[in-house]
Parts: C-alpha cells; sequence; structure tokens
C-alpha cells in the first residue's frame, strides 16, 4: 500500500468538507456508508488504499483523523449513516467541548495542550501505512478552531514529519456577507502565516467564489452549506484522482503538485471544475469536449477563488503553472489539439520566467458513479492574481489592527500574553512578503527579484530585522 | 540379371525429383525383377537378344523370325491371318512371328515394330496403321508399372491405377477381337476399324506418358502436365473428356492431402508431392526466444511448383492449414462440420474453391476466437501494457521507492533475485494486484544502457532500425562512447522487464515484440527516475521556504528545477498521452474488427513500429538530445540535492534539536518554532556556499538551454517530414526560453 495519505478534518468547517470528501470518495470507491464494498464494485483498476484501509473484518475505513474542540458536527457524522465508516479511536473531541469560540489564539493553544493526543493518533496511522506520502488538512482559516489548532498541527507535521508533503484544503470566509465572526480578519492572517510556511501545497476554496458559483452557475438563490460543501467535495476528489486511479503519469502527490509550484512559497493554488452540478439538480446537459473543458476551465466565472484585483493589475496577473486533470472517456488525440487551440488564443497567460504550458493528466471516471457528461475537468493553478485575497486580509487585519479591537481575546492565551502582538506583526510581515512574491513572480525577472535591492532589503526592511532582534 | 537389378535404382534416381528427405517404402524386389509382370519384358528382351545375338546389326533382329518362313510365301489371305494373330499379340506386346520390336534410335525407352518385310504390301500398309497403337499400348502399360512404384508418389499412383482401368478395358477390346479371330469373323479391316476409337485415346495417353517420363514428372507437375494436355487438345472432345477424368482420377489423392491440410491442419504427405512445404526444423518455442524467429512466416511454405486449379486459392490454404495447426499445437480440436453432401472436395474448380474458402473462414476465426477468448489476447495485451507502456504508474512508484538502493548499483553487481522478489512485492501492493497475469511479469538487467542497445540494434539492422546513414552512425558511435565512459552505468539506465509468454501468444507477442515493449519501458523507467530526482530536488527546495532567499541564488535554482520538471514531465506525456495512447486506441479499434490472426500480428506490429518510431526511439539524433538532457537534469538533481541541505544543515540541526528539547516545555515551544525561521533567515547562506552554489546552478542552466535549444531546432526541422514531432516541439516551446 504504497504512497498513502492521511486527512486530518480540523473544526467545523474541516469536518464538514471532509465528511463530504469521504461520501464522494466511497461513492466512487464503490464503498457503502458502513465501509464495505458494494457488491457492483468488481470492476477494480481503482486505488482505495491511497485514503482507506481494511479493518480485520475487510471494511474500508477512511485513513482520516477527525479533530474538533467542540462536539457538534463530530456528533452529527456520529449519528449520520457514515458512523460505522471511521475508525473511532481517531475522532477527537475536546473534553470541555466549548470549542475555541471563533479565537484563534485559544485554538492555537488547545492544539498545543492536547498535542499529545493528537500526535499518538497521527503516529498510529502513520505507522499503519507503508510508504506515507503525506497529509491532507481539511479547515476553514476564519475560525478558531480549523484555524488556530489547524495551524498548531501544521507547525507540528512540519516539526515530526518534515519529509512529508503536507497538502491543505483552505476554506476562506465570505467577503460579500457580513460574518458572525469578527476577529475573522485577526484568525486568517495567522493561519495565513502557517499556511505560507508550514504547508507545501494549498488548494484555496473561496466561499465568496464558491457561493457566487452556485448563485450564477448552478442558480442556487440561497446555496446552502451542504451545497457549496458539495463542490468542495467535487473539488478535492477530483484533485486526487491520478492518485486513486493509477494512470501514466501523476501517480503520486509530489509529482502532481511539484510541477505546479515552482517556488516553495507561492504554493496557493486555486481551482476550476467543469461542468459543474449540484446533487439532485437537473441542468441542461451540454456537449463536453476536451477543448470546451479546457476552455471554460479558464474562464474566471469557473475559477473558485475570487479575484479582487483592479482592472489594470488583472491584466497583469499571470499564471505560474495550470494542471488540466480531464477525467472521462477522452479521445486521447483531442487533447493534443486542445492545448494547441489553447495556445494559438493565447487565452492563458503566462509568467515569461518559467516553463509556460498546461500540463494535462488524463484519469479514470468512477466507474459507479453516473454522470450526464462524458469529459469532466478540474484545473488546479497557481495564478499571481491570488495575491489580491492576501492584500485583502491584510487590509482588513489593519482596519481592526487599527481600532486596536478585540484584541483582548487574544491576549488570554499565553502567546499574546503581556501585550506581546509580534506574532501578528510576523505575521503580516510574512504574509505581506508573500504578496511581493507573487507580485514578482508577474514581471519577467523573478530571477533577479531581489538581487538588486538585497542590501535595501536588509537594511532598510527593519520590521522583520527588528522583530528578530527582539525575540 | 545384372542389369535388371541395376535399372530401378538408376530409375528411381532419375524419376525422383522430390528425392530428398522424402521417405517411402522401396519396391519389393520381386517386382522389379519379374519383366514379365512389369512390362519391362517389352524392351527388356531386345537387349537380351542384343546381348546375345550379333550386336549392331539391325537387321539381325529377324534372325528368329528366319528360323520360321518368311510370311511372304503364303498366299495374301494366309498372311492377313497370320497377320491378325500377330497384331493381336503386339497389341499386348508380345512379338509375333512376323512383327518384331525395334529399339528406336533417338530415345532409350522408345521402340519401333518391324513389319516382315515380305509382306504383302497392302496388307503391310494396313497392319502399319495399327502398329501405333502397339506401341502405344507399350509405352502406356510400362509407364504404368513403373508409376506403381512407391517412388513416384500417390499422384503417379493414381494416374497409373487410372491407366490400368484404361488398359483393362483395353484388353478386354483385344480379347473380344481375339474372340472374333478365332470365330473367323475378323478381316484386317475390321480389326482397323474395331481399333479405331482406341487409337485416339490411347496416342492421347501416349502424349502424356511421353511427356511425363520425359521430366520425371510427378505430384502437382503430373496434374499440370494432364490439366495442360487436355486444354492442348480441346477439339478432340473424347480424349479431352478422358484426360479430364485422369486428372480427376489422379488428382483424387491430391485432393485428399488438401483435405487433410485443409480440415485438420495436418500434412498427410508421404512422397513430398503436396505444394506445401514444413520446415521442421522451426519449433514455435523460438518464438519466445529468438529475436528473428520466423515459425510463422516459414514452418509451412509454397513450394514452386503448384497445381494450376489451386494456384489462385494456394495462399489461403497455406493459411488455412496454417491456422488449424496453431490449434493443434494449443490441444485445441477444431472439427468443421460439414454437411455429408458438402465432405470432400469432389468435383468442380468451383465446388472446392468454396470449400476452402468455408474451411478458412472457419479455421481463422476459430483460431482468432481460441487465441482471444481461451487465451485472452486483449487482457494480455492489456497487461504487457500496463507494465512495459507503465499506463498505471503506481507500480513504478513504489517498485522505485523500494529498489532504489538496489537499482542505484552497477548492473554487474545487482542481484537480478532481489529485484524480482521487490518486483513481486510491489505488484502485490499496487494496483498489478488485480492484473490476473501479474505473475508473468519478470525484470531483467541489461547489461548495455539503452542507447547502446539502440545502436546495436541499428548495427544488426534490425527491423526499422536500419534508418541511418553512415555519417551519422559513425557521429553517433563517437556520441555514445563519449558519453559511456563519462556517466556510469546503473541498475536505473539497465533495468528492463520481462514477460512470460506462452505458445499461441507468442505468435503475437514475440521475443521480437517484446523487445521492442523492452526498449519503450526504458526509455519511461528512466524518464521517471529523472522525475522523481527533479521531485526531491523540489521537496529540498520545499524546505527552504523558511529561508530568506531573496537575493540568493534559489530563485535561480527553483526556476531551473521547475523547468526541468517541465520537460520531463513533457516528454512523459508526449510518450504517454501523444504516441502510446492514441496510437493504442486505434490498434485497439483495429483489433476488434479483425478477422484473422495474421492480422491481430500485423496490427501489433504496426502498432509497435509507429511507438518506436513516435517515441524518438528510432530518431539517434532526437534520442541522444533528450538522453543528454536527462542527464543534465539528474546532475542537477544531485548536485542541489548535495548543495542545498549542507548549506543551510548546521541550522537546521540546532533549532531542530532545540525544538525537539523544548517541544514538551508548553509555552516556550512557540517561541522555539518561531525564531526556528528567522534564525535560518537570518542566516541563510555564507557567501562562499552560495557562490559555489550560484556557479553550479548556472553552468547547470545553461548547457541545460543550450541542449534543449539544439532539440528544439532538431525536432523543428525534422518535423516537416514526421508530423508527430512537432508535437514534441509544441510541448517543449513551453519550456525553453529565448526561442
Amino acid at each position: 500500500m504504497p504512497r498513502e495519505i492521511i486527512t486530518l478534518q480540523v473544526g467545523q468547517c474541516g469536518n464538514q468538507i471532509g465528511m463530504e470528501f469521504w461520501k464522494q470518495l466511497c461513492l466512487e470507491h464503490g464503498i457503502s456508508k458502513e465501509g464495505i464494498l458494494e457488491d457492483f464494485a468488481t470492476q477494480g483498476g481503482d486505488r482505495k488504499d491511497v485514503f482507506f484501509y481494511q479493518a480485520d473484518d475487510e471494511h474500508y475505513i477512511p485513513r482520516a483523523l477527525l479533530l474538533d474542540l467542540e462536539p457538534r458536527v463530530i456528533n452529527s457524522i456520529q449519528n449520520s449513516e457514515y458512523k460505522n465508516l471511521y475508525n473511532h479511536e481517531n475522532i477527537f473531541v475536546a473534553d470541555h467541548g466549548g470549542g475555541a469560540g471563533n479565537n484563534w489564539a485559544s485554538g492555537y493553544y488547545q492544539g498545543e495542550q492536547v498535542e499529545e493526543d493528537i500526535m499518538d493518533m497521527i503516529d498510529r496511522e502513520a505507522d499503519g501505512s507503508d510508504s506515507l506520502e503525506g497529509f491532507v488538512l481539511c479547515h476553514s482559516i476564519a475560525g478558531g478552531t480549523g484555524s488556530g489548532m489547524g495551524s498548531y498541527l501544521l507547525e507540528a507535521l512540519n516539526d515530526r514529519y518534515s519529509k512529508k508533503l503536507v497538502q491543505t484544503y483552505s476554506v476562506f470566509p465570505n467577503q460579500m456577507e457580513t460574518s458572525d465572526v469578527v476577529v475573522q480578519p485577526y484568525n486568517s492572517l495567522l493561519t495565513l502565516k502557517r499556511l505560507t510556511m508550514n504547508a507545501d501545497c494549498v488548494v484555496v476554496l473561496d466561499n465568496t467564489a464558491l457561493n457566487r458559483i452556485a448563485v450564477d452557475r448552478l442558480h442556487l438563490p440561497n446555496p446552502t452549506f451542504a451545497q457549496t460543501n458539495s463542490l468542495v467535495s467535487t473539488v478535492m476528489s477530483a484533485s486526487t484522482t491520478t492518485l486513486r486511479y493509477p494512470g501514466y503519469m501523476n501517480n503520486d502527490l509530489v509529482g502532481l503538485v511539484a510541477s505546479l509550484i515552482p517556488t516553495p512559497r507561492c504554493h496557493f493554488l486555486m481551482t476550476g471544475y467543469t461542468p459543474l452540478t449540484v446533487e439532485r439538480q437537473a441542468n441542461a446537459i451540454r456537449k463536453t469536449t476536451v477543448l470546451d473543458v479546457m476552455r471554460r476551465l479558464l474562464q474566471a466565472k469557473n475559477i473558485m477563488v475570487s479575484s479582487y484585483a483592479r482592472t489594470k493589475e488583472a491584466s497583469q496577473a499571470k499564471y505560474i503553472s495550470i494542471l488540466n486533470i480531464i477525467q472521462g472517456e477522452v479521445d486521447p488525440t483531442q487533447v493534443h489539439k486542445s492545448l494547441q487551440r489553447i495556445r494559438e488564443r493565447k487565452l492563458a497567460n503566462f509568467i515569461e520566467w518559467g516553463p509556460a504550458s498546461i500540463q494535462v493528466a488524463l484519469s479514470r471516471k468512477s466507474p459507479y458513479v453516473q454522470t450526464a457528461h462524458r469529459v469532466s475537468g478540474l484545473m488546479l493553478a497557481s495564478h499571481t492574481s491570488i495575491r489580491h485575497l492576501f492584500s485583502k486580509c491584510i487590509n482588513q487585519y489593519e482596519k481592526l489592527r487599527k481600532k486596536q479591537a478585540f484584541l483582548d481575546n487574544y491576549r488570554k492565551f499565553p502567546m499574546f500574553a503581556d501585550n506581546d502582538l509580534t506574532e501578528f506583526d510576523e505575521s503580516r510581515e510574512i504574509v505581506q512578503s508573500l504578496v511581493d512574491e507573487y507580485k514578482a513572480c508577474e514581471s519577467a525577472d523573478y530571477i533577479k527579484w531581489g538581487m538588486e535591492d538585497r542590501s535595501k532589503t536588509l537594511a532598510g526592511d527593519g520590521t522583520l530585522d527588528i522583530s528578530v532582534a527582539g525575540s | 540379371m545384372k542389369r535388371e537389378e541395376r535399372r530401378p535404382p538408376d530409375n528411381s534416381h532419375a524419376t525422383m525429383p522430390l528425392g530428398e528427405g522424402v521417405l517411402y517404402p522401396a519396391t519389393p524386389r520381386w517386382n522389379l525383377e519379374r519383366p514379365f509382370l512389369n512390362g519391362h519384358v517389352l524392351h527388356q528382351e531386345i537387349f537380351n537378344q542384343h546381348l546375345v545375338g550379333n550386336k549392331g546389326v539391325p537387321s539381325d533382329t529377324f534372325s528368329m523370325t528366319d528360323l520360321n518362313r518368311a510370311i511372304g510365301i503364303y498366299a495374301p489371305s494366309v498372311q492377313e491371318l497370320l497377320l491378325i494373330d500377330d497384331l493381336l499379340y503386339a497389341m499386348v506386346g508380345i512379338e509375333g512371328k512376323y512383327i518384331s520390336f525395334q529399339k528406336g534410335k533417338s530415345k532409350e525407352n522408345t521402340w519401333n515394330f518391324q513389319i516382315d518385310p515380305s509382306m504383302d504390301l497392302s496388307l503391310q500398309e494396313s497392319a502399319k496403321r495399327l502398329l501405333p497403337l502397339c506401341e502405344c499400348y507399350s509405352i502406356v502399360s510400362q509407364f504404368t508399372e513403373s508409376r506403381s512404384h512407391f517412388e513416384y508418389g500417390l499422384v503417379n499412383h493414381a494416374l497409373a491405377a487410372a491407366f490400368r482401368a484404361i488398359l483393362q478395358d483395353y484388353h478386354a477390346l483385344v480379347a473380344q477381337l481375339e474372340h472374333q479371330f478365332r470365330l473367323g469373323r475378323l478381316a484386317l479391316q475390321g480389326l482397323w476399324f474395331y481399333c479405331q476409337p482406341m487409337m485416339g485415346a490411347m496416342q492421347a495417353l501416349t502424349n502424356v506418358v511421353l511427356k511425363a517420363s520425359e521430366g520425371s514428372l510427378s505430384g502437382a507437375a503430373i496434374l499440370n502436365l494432364l490439366e495442360n494436355q487436355a486444354a492442348a487438345i480441346a477439339g478432340d472432345s473424347a480424349a479431352r473428356s478422358l484426360l479430364q477424368k485422369l486428372s480427376q482420377f489422379a488428382s483424387a489423392p491430391y485432393l485428399g492431402i488438401l483435405e487433410r491440410w485443409v480440415y485438420e491442419g495436418v500434412i498427410d504427405d508421404p512422397y513430398g508431392e503436396f505444394f506445401i512445404d514444413e520446415n521442421k526444423a522451426l519449433q514455435k518455442e523460438s518464438l519466445s526466444q529468438d529475436l528473428n524467429a520466423t515459425y510463422w512466416q516459414q514452418r509451412y511454405s509454397l513450394k514452386h511448383e503448384l497445381p494450376g486449379f489451386l494456384s489462385n486459392a494456394a495462399e489461403t490454404i497455406l493459411t488455412t492449414g496454417k491456422y488449424l495447426n496453431a490449434m493443434r499445437e494449443c490441444g485445441h480440436n477444431a472439427k468443421i462440420s460439414f454437411s455429408d453432401d458438402m465432405k470432400g472436395l469432389g468435383s468442380g474448380t468451383r465446388h472446392y474453391l468454396e470449400r476452402i474458402n468455408v474451411a478458412y473462414n472457419f479455421a481463422s476465426a476459430e483460431l482468432l476466437d481460441l487465441i482471444t477468448q481461451k487465451f485472452d489476447l486483449m487482457g494480455r495485451l492489456r497487461s504487457v501494457k500496463h507494465y512495459f507502456l507503465v499506463d498505471q504508474g503506481d507500480l513504478l512508484v513504489h517498485f522505485m521507492d523500494i529498489a532504489k538502493d538496489e537499482l542505484a548499483k552497477r548492473p554487474s553487481t545487482i542481484s537480478v533475485e532481489k529485484l524480482q522478489s521487490l518486483l513481486d512485492l510491489a505488484l502485490r501492493t499496487s494496483i498489478a494486484a488485480s492484473d490476473p497475469y501479474n505473475e508473468d511479469l519478470l525484470c531483467n538487467v541489461e547489461k548495455v544502457s539503452l542507447l547502446k542497445q539502440l545502436e546495436n540494434l541499428q548495427k544488426m539492422g534490425f527491423g526499422g532500425f536500419a534508418k541511418t546513414q553512415k555519417s551519422e552512425d559513425a557521429n553517433s558511435l563517437e556520441l555514445s562512447s563519449g558519453q559511456t565512459t563519462s556517466g556510469i552505468i546503473t541498475g536505473l539506465e539497465t533495468f528492463t522487464l520481462d514477460y512470460k509468454v506462452q505458445w499461441p501468444l507468442t505468435l503475437v507477442i514475440s521475443r521480437k515484440a517484446l523487445m521492442k515493449y523492452q526498449l519503450i519501458f526504458r526509455l519511461l523507467f528512466h524518464c521517471k527516475h529523472v522525475e522523481r530526482q527533479l521531485c526531491g530536488t523540489w521537496q529540498v527546495h520545499q524546505a527552504t521556504r523558511g529561508l530568506r532567499f531573496i537575493g540568493t541564488s534559489m530563485p535561480r535554482s527553483y526556476v531551473l528545477c521547475q523547468r526541468m520538471l517541465h520537460f520531463t514531465q513533457t516528454f512523459v506525456h508526449y510518450l504517454t498521452f501523444e504516441v502510446i495512447e492514441p496510437n493504442w486506441h486505434v490498434m485497439h479499434g483495429k483489433l476488434q474488427a479483425v478477422k484473422s490472426i495474421d492480422e491481430v500480428i500485423y496490427q501489433h506490429d504496426y502498432f509497435l513500429d509507429k511507438c518506436l518510431k513516435e517515441c524518438v526511439l528510432l530518431w539517434p539524433q532526437i534520442f541522444k538530445k533528450v538522453e543528454k538532457l536527462k542527464a543534465i537534469c539528474l546532475q542537477y538533481a544531485t548536485a542541489t540535492q548535495w548543495l542545498i541541505p549542507s548549506m543551510s544543515a548546521p541550522d537546521l540541526n540546532s533549532s531542530d534539536s532545540a525544538g525537539v528539547k523544548s517541544s514538551n516545555s508548553g509555552t516556550s515551544n512557540r517561541f522555539t518554532r518561531n525564531r526556528y525561521n528567522d534564525d535560518q533567515a537570518r542566516t541563510a547562506f555564507n557567501s562562499s556556499d552560495e557562490a559555489t552554489f550560484r556557479t553550479t546552478i548556472s553552468k547547470i542552466g545553461e548547457e541545460f538551454d543550450k541542449e534543449l535549444n539544439k532539440l528544439l531546432l532538431l525536432l523543428t526541422t525534422e518535423s516537416q517530414t514526421d508530423p508527430y514531432l512537432a508535437h514534441l516541439a509544441h510541448g517543449l516551446y513551453g519550456v525553453g526560453k529565448d526561442i
């Protein structure tokens, strides 16, 4: 069972999308809600062991850890029809059940307190696999548990499993509606630092964009969480198809993400999926060809990250890399033609300093899931416009920070005790440098980025030096 | 007697065109030693007389008749009676008193009849008209006897039998004539009249016989002769129908052989007359061992002499039997079920051609069915594709994980057994576990690199490999020798798979086909290896994200790594999704519609050749550039994986240990962790390391660019003739820069 992947679902949102993800995987692999292989699932050709392992009674158990500080979501999972799917030893709910109160610091602190328990669970799972490839973390960056405890786990994983890949599916908060979490900008910023420094690959799931897609593309006036989450699970399952249905290429996670992420920090990926359908929704069925799918994937309206770029900036935004995972009955000869067409039309604007072409992975579709469309596609792309998302986080953070609003909640925890807010400054610094790096990627001489003004950076850019000196 | 004893071997020698290798029973001695039984007497006696009596004087033959009174002394009416009596004898090949034999002057086997010159001239003339019949008889009967011997083969036997039947009639005629004569009802004119019908027939037979013995014909030649003769005397309908009848008789055993061949795939041909030759030296096992095995092509072959009436169908007949034979070799008993009236290849050309076609369709459908259904050809091909064309790559990922140490050794020190057990392990744990044929997969370590192997094949002029011109050859040799000395070959360059193929699948997946699969596999395998190494570097890069890499040459390394990775992945993408998969698709489609196994073999070979060509394996120059680029990638991967950790290693260790130490001490933990990044940032690279790194990276980068540009140039020029290379070029354009 080589190249296994362990999934960590942290917090309310993380567990919800994780739940959807496992539902989807079970469907695609023909595994019943109890983890038993369905009778019809005899066609093979799939590898269940990347994400599942078999118990002594042959039933499939997800390599998943369900972690939360409050019991609500996990209880609902344990009361659902999927209750027997998970390994109960892998479920962790804080004893007090009080949650993290949407406070990153609380989540982080509690994560620290329970580290041993959780690491035990992780070690057990890791030992149970032959050659662990890495971890997948599902969480949201806005709340308390997913962001705070998730951040702690990212650091801990980096320490303990420094050779393993860490990929996250991070849900970014919906900017369109006023959130009930007022400290969301704080939480996001603090989490973003960990995502930048401690993860190898972050798949950005932007709730704003997901909602927009649900409203505009799927014509759902008031999309529910379940509906947006099903979009997420579609993306998550599609992005792992090449691992689960082995093909010529991209059979390990490293190979899949390595070509997408040229520079180690710019590892935030956006996704696009087409054609989208939501459960029980009768959509008009379109004709899908490889070219159609590829073309649609490049359209902004199908991208699951909203762009806050101003027009001028948007025109400078470039793709760093694109990987299209095409699923379904694809005539392989179409792929080349489609790529050729896209190249001719210059539909994708690439960075100038690196390899500039769309990579394509063809993958099988699950034989057990009937879809109306012959071909579907997922785009994983690194695009410089994602920096605007981070800029927005910084802006929102600064608004709050100027007012010194809500900081008391954070000061209660050791990290911010004695009014020590360097963590905020440092996080801001790192996120800002990330934004800068993405900006640098837009210019042709990224390689020389910082070369000429290295002295300037070191001398003039005092913030970081001070923070180093101060700590 | 001495001469008689020696004669048959002489004779057989002269008349055995098929002699070699064909075993036949010897004709019993008694049959040869009784000249009165076998007709030799007809001319043997002459020789004996010659030997005994005075030689050289032709008139000496009359010395015997001289003992009697010359016929001239009788009255013509008496002469006529005597003559009729003599003629009746002569007609059955016995010398009379007044009619004697004389050996022909021109050839050994011909002879003439001499009539006593003292005979009444008018009688003489009448008698002379009858004499050819006598000659014919003696020729035919002699032929009949001699051709009954084993060595002449079944067709001759059948022909002789037919002759004998005709001679039977002839004898009956003579007997009746004699009876009439005894009753005194037969005059010379009557004799002439009654013999009339027989004359033409015997004349026709004689023509055949003379031609047949002249060329010592047998087998198909006899049949052809009969056909031709029948056609030549198309005007004489009686003689023609006689010859056709003869040809029917003579071809009966031949058709019998044919029948067994097209119905059972057996050559039942003791005298080697059949037009299909079996080369027993070619064993079917050679298919799975010998690179140049020609079992299927040459085990059975057509001879030069074909019976004319079958010549159009000859190829069909050959393949029909071949198919049936192949099925028998598989232990599968296929029987054509014909309704009874259809059985037997009977009469009429159209009829048996139809039958042959039916048999052919049956055989080819049956064999195809056998191979595709019982031996699951498509499943096998799919299985071979999984392994050799890596269409389920997880096996390789796992195998390379567990076998990387063994593969990094020199080929001579690698334990194939160990690799095999690791391969088996990988097979069991990857998706290949669901392949029913995974046990047939073997691994192997070649002695030379892929490039070298291709060159060797080229030198041997193997298959499509003999494409290059001489100048290129010399060039390539030079280059390769340079490369082999520069690069150490490890198991990664020489590892290859092998596959156990059983008869009859060896027909399709022969040694040669497997070798082509292996060539493609080795290319893919090495590409995957390069990709892995680059991914390793990528992971090293990932570890540097905590460092202040801005302003260092790290970004340069990131970009180079990315471009190399992109190059490798684009190349593999091209090999798999643009060459193998579409071609497989096409072949798969065609294999659904094939009618015979030969078509399957053709399609499969075509697929492999096309893949080899499009995978640039047949383009030495391009392939060498690709190899060079891969070598640069590996060089880069090794260098970075060595240099980067060493540049930041001291720091990593110290902060790491600090982190571990403090990990239990609660609150201070996070600070350590925070500082962890900053410490590294501060002391990211010292300048000397940085300088070494910078020069290494830029040197490798430059070389990579240079080679890539050369490759692109090559691809662009060559793509004018071979458009598929443009596909590769298009993909790679994105990788290069400044083009």
